[in-house]
């Protein structure tokens, strides 16, 4: 048992290391795209760890976790616009200005992220199976919608922000550095994961993934343990909805739609679901052929279905599983 | 919690009613679970033994009547609440976590026991609040040595045993244990009756069962569930005594 936790941890460790390397690589080479994609694969991985939480850990199969995305993302968007025009968010019941400070505006999103986590969770977790699917689902369109027909901030057009948000100490203009920030981010999350899933809590999360009408029977009420994992998943992908705003300086509705729930999905199953980094690994992958494969034909998702078809076919442990040659992880 | 009375019941089941339909499920059941008791529910197959069991233990709520446990009412609780007062119950069909090893599940038992869920730090596996306990319930249970195989792996027997195991960590007042000799063999089922045996010094066990040999050999007392109907109840000798109960479910060679 512990030989195989030491190699998790090598291989969780090595894939970060990859990531990290390839970043520095490119910025050393100055190659700023490539850091950027790196980037991109590290804010990924980073909503791919939140929605892990919740559907491999948790066994909640959430078709709605762009609505949490999109929310971070908005409040991203809207902070800042509100801050280069100096007009106050809102002042009922509070006054609420915008702030272009990074440090402001993660707590913000994460706290609107979990907000509406704790909404759409418990009404979603009274349902299962297909039904939470579709509610979940469901939730995220309206999200959608709404944002669509929003004028104020951009509606179907979004929202541009122009100036990235500023860090202390830190010019986040400078795509390495950016990249920092993204991916101290993303190791702090994976921590976070690692230290609940294995705690009393992260037992009874599991517990009651496995079976649970045996949960119920030694006390334990599955319902809040799943909304309590739901609303962290949501508060984790929330962050990563900010940074991918910042990456951007753009919010759209389309960081809600379900096209967006269902690509942080594939990263989790490509990576491995209910792995700690597979999300991670799967998100860098689903970059990686984005980018080669999206060079040579504008269908490279067909390929990315067969590739995903053969996961989950012949590989349900995704790339880690493969890697650590365990189909299932305990 | 205050002790009950010398003799009075655990488990007090007063007019217990539910239908499915036009189906009369359980009909105006009463029934007692006395102290140091193994109270045996037996019955033919589709008299409601596990709708009853499901009705003790909050997984689906009576039509009317009321259950006591230890002096409180607990109709208005629901079942993970039931489970942390200490009623303790065994499934027909093992039923425990597969990915987890021995020492998790009753880890898991110890937890919710202690109601204590919702910490998020320490390592569960390094809480010797958590592993201290199991430990001792898995030794207790006969699966000593066991704790790092995962459950999936397990023999019937031995899942048997971890369920019991899992039901100890409760701290339970009274196990509810439905049919837990179904589908052990002749040495397992031998080896589990005298495990039931030893178990009636924690609590007292409510055991709803089939293997006649067992309840004969274990019970005090025997309730006969017929058509949603306690139609008797008594000891052991007054059972087999009981021309009723020979016609409808014992047979004439019994």
């Amino acid at each position: 048992m512990r030989e195989t936790l030491n190699r998790d941890t090598a291989i969780n460790l090595a894939i970060l290391a990859l990531l990290v390397a390839t970043a520095i690589g490119a910025h050393l080479a100055g190659n700023g795209f490539t850091v950027t994609l790196a980037t991109k694969a590290a804010i990924f991985g980073l909503a791919g760890v939140g929605l892990n939480l919740a559907l491999g850990y948790g066994g909640l199969i959430s078709f709605g976790h762009a609505a949490f995305f999109g929310i971070g993302g908005y409040v991203t968007g809207i902070l800042a616009s509100h801050a280069s025009t100096g007009m106050p968010v809102t002042s009922l019941p509070f006054t609420i200005m915008g702030s272009n400070e990074m440090l402001g505006i993660w707590p913000m999103a994460m706290l609107a992220a979990g907000l509406a986590a704790l909404v759409i969770g418990a009404l979603s977790l009274r349902t299962s199976g297909v039904y939470f699917i579709m509610v979940t689902l469901a939730f995220a369109q309206m999200l959608y919608y709404f944002a669509m027909s929003w004028p104020r901030y951009g509606g179907e057009d979004g929202l541009s922000f122009y100036v990235r948000n500023t860090f202390p100490g830190l010019n986040t203009f400078a795509p390495i550095q950016y990249f920092a920030i993204c991916a101290t981010l993303l190791a702090v999350a994976l921590v976070f994961t690692a230290v609940v899933t294995q705690s009393r809590f992260g037992l009874a999360l599991q517990a009651a993934r496995q079976n649970s009408q045996r949960t119920v029977a030694v006390g334990i009420r599955p319902y809040a343990i799943r909304l309590t994992a739901f609303v962290l998943s949501g508060m984790i992908v929330g962050l990563a909805g900010s940074l991918y705003a910042d990456l951007n300086r753009f919010v759209s509705p389309a960081m809600m739609s379900w096209h967006m729930s269902g690509e942080i999905m594939v990263f989790v199953i490509l990576g491995g679901v209910g792995r700690l980094c597979g999300p991670v690994a799967g998100a860098a992958l689903f970059i990686l052929l984005e980018h080669v494969l999206g060079g040579i034909s504008e269908y490279w998702q067909a390929l990315l279905g067969l590739l995903l078809l053969a996961i989950v076919l012949f590989a349900p442990g995704g790339l880690i599983g493969i890697v650590t040659r365990r189909g299932r992880h305990a | 919690m205050p002790e009950p009375k010398l003799n009075e019941p655990i488990l007090e089941i007063r007019g217990l009613r539910k239908s499915f339909g036009a189906l009369v499920a359980t009909d105006d059941v009463s029934l007692d679970l006395r102290p140091g008791e193994i109270h045996a529910l037996i019955g033919p197959n589709g008299a409601g033994k596990s709708t009853l069991i499901k009705q003790i233990v909050g997984e689906i709520r009576p039509d009317a009547g009321t259950i006591r446990f230890e002096g409180q009412v607990i109709d208005t609780l629901d079942a993970a609440a039931r489970a942390r007062l200490g009623l303790a119950r065994s499934f027909q069909v093992s039923s425990v976590i597969p990915d987890f090893t021995v020492l998790q599940n009753v880890m898991l038992a110890v937890a919710g026991a202690s109601g204590a869920v919702f910490r998020f730090h320490l390592p569960a596996l390094a809480d010797r609040k958590l592993t201290e306990p199991a430990l001792f319930h898995i030794e207790q249970a006969g699966l000593a040595g066991r704790h790092l195989v995962p459950a999936a792996t397990l023999s019937h027997g031995e899942r048997r045993k971890l369920e019991i195991a899992m039901a100890l960590a409760l701290r339970p007042r009274a196990f509810l244990l439905d049919e837990p000799m179904a589908g052990m063999g002749l040495e397992g089922g031998r080896q589990l009756t005298g495990i039931l045996a030893e178990l009636r010094n924690e609590a007292p066990i409510l055991l709803v069962e089939h293997d006649m040999d067992a309840v004969f050999a274990l019970a005090d007392r025997i309730s006969v569930l017929v058509y949603g109907r306690i139609i008797a109840t008594g000891s052991v000798a007054e059972i087999r005594a009981n021309p009723e109960v020979r016609r409808s479910y014992l047979g004439e060679d019994a």
